[in-house]
C-alpha cells in the first residue's frame, strides 16, 4: 500500500510523465535511531522532471526520508538508487550522488566566513574543477535569477533570512543538480518573506527540474506538486495527484491531517 | 546583462554607502565636573574608595620613581650592555647581517600593513584628547619625579607644550560639517620619525662594552653612535618605502595573490632569516654537488611524475591507496637508517601525495599544483643542507646568537610550527577513525601532563641520545622541538574547541554540495573553527613568548637571562640586576601587548558580516 507508482498522477496541470526515467527509486528503506524506527519500509519513485511534495505530522519521518537520500543520513534496510546509482558505504557513488543532488535546508547552512558569491562558487570551483572566473561568472548569472545580485558581496550574516535562502537555492543549483531537495525550506522566515523564496522554487519546478519538495505550505503543495505523498509514522500513508489528496482523499489519518491543518 | 548586473550592484554600493540610517541618538556629554561627579563621588562609600585607590597610586608612582631616579641606580648597565641583550655576542664585524634580517623583517611588515589595508582613521578630536591626557600623565610624573628644579621646569614646560597641542587639536578637531581624522598609520611613521631624530639631536650618550681582555666601558656625550643612528634611520626609510611599494603593488596586482605570496614569505623568513642570514653556513660545494643536488634531481623528477598522475581526475581510487603506501614508506624510513633528507623529503611528497585529489583538476591546475611541490622540496632541500653545514659565524660558547633575538627565534619558531601540528593534532583527536583519535589523545593528554621544564630538560639532555647515529642537532633545535610538542597539545585543545563550535549544519551543508572530508575541513570547518580559537590561542602565544624565559634553566642565554646574571655579573656593573629587570620588563610587555592588540584586531577583521 505505500508504494508510491501505483497511483498515476492524473491533475490536470501536470505533465505527462508516464514515460520519464525514474530519478529516485526507494525500496522498503528502514531507518532505526537505536530502537526507534524513524523510516518503515518506505518506497517511491520520483520521476525525472517530477514535483513530488511531502506533507506529513511533525516527527512522521520527513526529513529523516529526504536526507537519507543524499545519505546525509544512512539507512539501514532496502536500497536507494539516484540516477542509477545506488546508495553505498562506497564513498565514491556519495560524492557522486552529491554532487548530482542539491539541498536546501530549513536553516540555510551558509557559509558565514564567505561572502554571498563564494559561498555559490565554491563548489564549483572545487569539486566540479571550473576555473574561478567561470565558476563566478555563473554564479552571478544564478544570483541573478534569485533575483539578488547586488548582494553578491557581502556576508550571509548581512542579509535577511529570504535573503539567504534565496543564496542557499543558488547554491546548490551552482553544482547543476538534476534533483533538488527542499527540507520545510521557509519554516524558519518571516511570513513576508515566504512568498519570494516560493516563487523562486515555482519557476525551478517550472523550468523542468526533479524536486522534492518537503513544506507545511500547501499553498504550494496545490499550485505546483505533481503528487503528494503523505507520511506518517515512518510510513507513506498515501499518495496522488493534488487533486485527489486534498478533495477525497481515501486514508482516514490523511482526512484527520486535513482536517487540523485547513 | 553583465553589464546591468555591474551597474545594479555599484549603485546599491553606493546607496549603502551613501544613505546613512537615521544615525542612533547622541548620547549626551557630561561636562568633566559632572562626569566626575557620577562617576566618581556617587555616594559617600564611591568618595572614600576613590580618595583612598589615588592614595594608593600616587603613592606607589612616587616609590617607584624614587627607586628609579635614584643616583645609585645602575641605568648604564642596560644601556651600556645593549648589544648584548639584543643578540648577546654576535661578532660585531657581522653585525650587517643584523641589520638586513631587521631590514626584511620590515619590508615584510611595511608591505603587509598595505596589502590588508591596516590602520584607521583616528578623529582628530580624539587625537587631541589622548595628547592632553599625556600631557597630563606627563605634568603628574615630573611633579613626583624628584628631579632636579631645572630638569623639572624643562619636563613640565614640555609637558605643557603637549598638552596644549592636544587641546588646541581638540578644539578645532571638532568643528565643521564633518568630522577631521587622521590616519593611525602616519600618526605611527611620525611617531617614530620623531624618536629616530631624536636619536641624531638628543644627547643620550654614547655607552658601549668593549669585550677586550681586560673589559673596558666606554662612556662619551653626545648623541649615540653612529652605529646605531645610521642603521635605524635606514630602516625607517626601509619600513616606509615598503609601505608605498605595498600600495603600488596593491593597486597594480591582484590582491589575492599578493596575500598568499607575502603569507609565504613570512613563513620562510624564520628560516631564511636564522639558518642562511645570520648564521651563514660554509658550504661544501664538493658535497652539495655530489650529494645533495642529485638527492634532490632524484625526487624532483619521481615526485613530479607521482603527482601529474594523481591529480588526474581519472586516476581515481588507486590513487589514494598509493599515497598511503608513499607515506607508509615514509614512516617506514624510520627503521632504517639513511640520510634524514630522503625521509623527511618522501615525508613531503607523501603529503602532497594525500592532498593531491583535492587538487585534481585541468593541466594548469595540476601543473601548478606539483610547482607547488617542487619549490617547497627546493626550499626544504636548501635548508636542511644549510642547517647541515657549519656555520662561518664564529661565537664562544652556546648558541651563535642570544638575548632578545633568541627568545624572539624560539617563540616565532615555536609557534609557527606548533600552530599546524596543533591543528593536526586536534583534526586526529576528533576524526573518525579510531587509530588517529587515539594516538592523539594520548600524545595531548600525556604532554598535558608533564611540566614545561621535564620537556625540555628531556629534549636537552636526553633527545641526543635518541637520535640515530649521525645526526647531529644542535642543542637549541632540540629544545624548540620538545618547545613545539608541548605548545602544540595545548592549542589542539583551543583548537578543538573551535572545531566542536562549528554547527552539525556547516558540515551537511558542505557534504551536501559533494565535497570531499578534505575540502570540508579545509574551507569551511578550519576557518570557523580558528575563528572561534583566535582568543585562546592568542593567549596561548603570549604564554609562549615568556615562557622561553624557561630556557635559561637549561643554559640558553635568552634575554632574561642576560638581565638576570650575564649583565649584573660584569666587574663595572656588579649587583645592577634589578635595574637589569626593570628595564627587560617593559621589552616583554611591548612584545606581548602588541600580540594582543593583533587578536583583537584579527577578531574584528574575520567576524566583519557575522551574525
Ligand atoms: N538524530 C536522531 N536521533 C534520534 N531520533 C531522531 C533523530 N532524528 C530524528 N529522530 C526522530 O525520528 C523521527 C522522525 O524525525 P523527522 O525529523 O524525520 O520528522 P519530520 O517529519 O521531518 O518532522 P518535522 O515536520 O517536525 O520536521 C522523530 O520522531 C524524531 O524524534
Ligand atoms: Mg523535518
Amino acid at each position: 500500500m505505500s508504494d508510491a507508482t501505483a497511483t498515476e498522477p492524473t491533475g490536470g496541470h501536470t505533465k505527462d510523465l508516464s514515460r520519464a526515467r525514474d530519478m529516485i527509486l526507494c525500496e522498503d528503506v528502514s531507518k532505526w535511531y537505536g530502537d526507534f524506527q524513524a523510516l518503515d519500509k518506505v518506497s517511491a519513485t520520483i520521476k525525472e522532471q517530477e514535483v513530488v511534495v511531502v506533507l506529513g505530522p511533525s516527527g512522521g519521518g520527513k526529513s529523516t526520508w529526504i536526507r537519507c537520500i543524499n545519505r546525509l543520513e544512512i539507512h539501514q534496510e532496502g536500497r536507494i538508487i539516484v540516477d542509477d546509482v545506488e546508495l553505498t558505504n562506497d564513498l565514491r557513488n556519495i560524492e557522486q550522488v552529491r554532487s548530482e543532488v542539491g539541498m536546501v535546508f530549513q536553516q540555510f547552512n551558509l557559509f558565514p566566513h564567505l561572502k554571498v558569491i563564494d559561498n555559490v562558487s565554491l563548489a564549483p570551483i572545487w569539486v566540479r574543477k571550473k576555473p574561478r572566473a567561470e565558476a563566478e561568472e555563473q554564479a552571478m548569472a544564478l544570483l541573478e535569477r534569485v533575483g539578488i545580485p547586488e548582494q553578491a558581496h557581502k556576508y550571509p550574516g548581512q542579509l535577511s533570512g529570504g535573503q539567504q535562502q534565496r543564496v542557499a537555492i543558488a547554491r546548490a543549483l551552482a553544482m547543476e543538480p538534476k534533483i533538488m531537495l527542499f527540507d520545510e525550506v521557509t519554516s524558519a522566515l518571516d511570513p513576508e518573506m515566504v512568498k519570494e523564496v516560493l516563487d523562486i522554487m515555482k519557476a525551478l519546478a517550472l523550468s523542468g527540474m526533479t524536486m522534492m519538495v518537503v513544506t507545511h505550505e500547501m499553498g504550494f503543495a496545490k499550485e505546483v506538486a505533481d503528487r503528494i505523498m503523505f507520511m506518517e509514522e515512518g510510513q507513506i500513508v498515501e499518495v496522488g495527484t493534488p487533486t485527489h489528496f486534498f478533495e477525497n482523499p481515501t486514508e482516514d489519518r490523511t482526512k484527520l491531517f486535513l482536517s487540523q491543518i485547513l | 546583462m553583465a553589464g546591468f548586473g555591474i551597474g545594479s550592484e555599484i549603485a546599491s554600493v553606493a546607496a549603502t554607502a551613501t544613505v546613512p540610517i537615521t544615525a542612533p541618538p547622541e548620547t549626551p556629554k557630561l561636562p568633566p565636573r559632572e562626569w566626575v561627579k557620577a562617576n566618581l563621588f556617587s555616594s559617600p562609600f564611591n568618595s572614600v574608595l576613590t580618595v583612598v585607590s589615588t592614595a594608593i597610586l600616587l603613592t606607589l608612582s612616587w616609590n617607584l620613581l624614587k627607586f628609579i631616579f635614584n643616583p645609585i641606580r645602575q641605568w648604564n648597565a642596560s644601556a651600556t650592555n645593549l648589544r648584548l641583550l639584543m643578540t648577546r655576542a654576535y661578532p660585531e664585524e657581522q653585525y650587517l647581517r643584523i641589520w638586513v634580517c631587521v631590514a626584511i623583517i620590515l619590508t615584510l611588515a611595511g608591505s603587509s600593513m598595505a596589502v590588508w589595508r591596516t590602520g584607521s582613521a583616528m578623529p582628530v578630536t580624539g587625537l587631541g584628547r589622548k595628547l592632553l591626557a599625556t600631557g597630563a600623565l606627563l605634568v603628574l610624573l615630573a611633579l613626583l619625579a624628584p628631579f632636579s628644579a631645572g630638569a623639572t621646569v624643562q619636563w613640565l614646560l614640555a609637558a605643557l607644550v603637549v598638552a596644549a597641542v592636544g587641546e588646541a587639536l581638540r578644539r578645532t578637531g571638532g568643528r565643521g560639517e564633518t568630522e577631521r581624522t587622521v590616519s593611525t598609520l602616519t600618526l605611527q611613521v611620525v611617531a617614530l620619525a620623531g624618536l629616530v631624530a631624536s636619536l641624531w639631536v638628543i644627547p643620550f650618550g654614547h655607552h658601549s662594552y668593549i669585550p677586550k681582555r681586560i673589559p673596558q666601558v666606554m662612556h662619551e656625550p653626545g648623541t649615540v653612535a653612529l652605529s646605531t643612528k645610521l642603521p635605524w634611520t635606514i630602516m625607517l626609510v626601509v619600513v616606509v618605502a615598503a609601505y608605498f611599494g605595498g600600495v603600488l603593488l596593491r593597486d597594480r596586482l591582484a590582491e589575492n595573490a599578493l596575500r598568499v605570496t607575502l603569507v609565504v614569505l613570512w613563513l620562510l623568513a624564520p628560516p631564511v632569516l636564522v639558518y642562511l642570514i645570520l648564521r651563514d653556513p660554509d658550504f661544501d660545494m664538493g658535497h652539495v654537488i655530489g650529494t645533495d643536488i642529485p638527492i634532490f634531481l632524484a625526487y624532483a623528477v619521481l615526485g613530479s611524475t607521482l603527482l601529474l598522475w594523481l591529480t588526474r581526475p581519472s586516476t581515481g581510487e588507486i590513487g589514494r591507496i598509493v599515497a598511503a603506501l608513499v607515506l607508509l614508506a615514509g614512516f617506514a624510513t624510520f627503521l632504517s637508517p639513511m640520510r634524514m633528507v630522503l625521509r623527511l623529503d618522501l615525508l613531503l611528497l607523501a603529503t602532497f601525495a594525500l592532498a593531491a585529489p583535492t587538487f585534481a583538476g585541468g593541466l594548469r591546475a595540476r601543473k601548478r599544483y606539483t610547482g607547488a611541490w617542487l619549490v617547497l622540496l627546493g626550499v626544504m632541500s636548501w635548508l636542511i643542507t644549510s642547517i647541515n653545514t657549519a656555520s662561518t659565524v664564529r661565537v664562544p660558547g652556546g648558541f651563535f646568537i642570544g638575548g632578545l633575538a633568541i627568545t624572539l627565534m624560539v617563540a616565532i619558531f615555536t609557534i609557527v610550527l606548533s600552530v599546524p601540528l596543533g591543528i593536526a593534532l586536534a583534526l586526529a583527536r576528533t576524526s573518525s577513525m579510531p587509530i588517529f583519535r587515539l594516538l592523539a589523545t594520548w600524545f595531548i593528554e600525556f604532554v598535558r601532563g608533564v611540566p614545561l621544564i621535564t620537556i625540555l630538560i628531556f629534549f636537552s639532555i636526553m633527545l641526543p641520545l635518541f637520535l640515530p647515529r649521525g645526526m647531529h642537532l644542535g642543542e637549541v633545535a632540540a629544545v624548540i622541538i620538545g618547545f613545539v610538542l608541548f605548545s602544540a597539545a595545548y592549542m589542539a585543545e583551543n583548537i578543538r574547541g573551535g572545531l566542536q563550535s562549528v554547527t552539525r549544519g556547516q558540515h551537511e551543508a558542505a557534504e551536501a554540495v559533494g565535497m570531499t572530508t578534505a575540502q570540508k575541513t579545509v574551507f569551511i570547518v578550519l576557518p570557523q573553527a580558528l575563528r572561534v580559537a583566535i582568543p585562546p590561542l592568542v593567549g596561548h602565544c603570549i604564554g609562549v613568548f615568556k615562557e622561553t624565559s624557561l630556557l635559561a634553566i637549561i643554559g640558553v642565554f635568552d634575554l632574561l637571562y642576560m638581565a638576570r646574571y650575564v649583565v649584573p655579573g660584569q666587574t663595572e656593573f656588579m649587583g645592577s640586576a634589578r635595574e637589569s629587570i626593570l628595564f627587560v620588563i617593559p621589552i616583554y610587555w611591548i612584545v606581548c601587548s602588541r600580540m594582543s592588540k593583533a587578536s583583537q584586531r584579527i577578531e574584528q577583521r574575520t567576524g566583519l558580516g557575522e551574525r
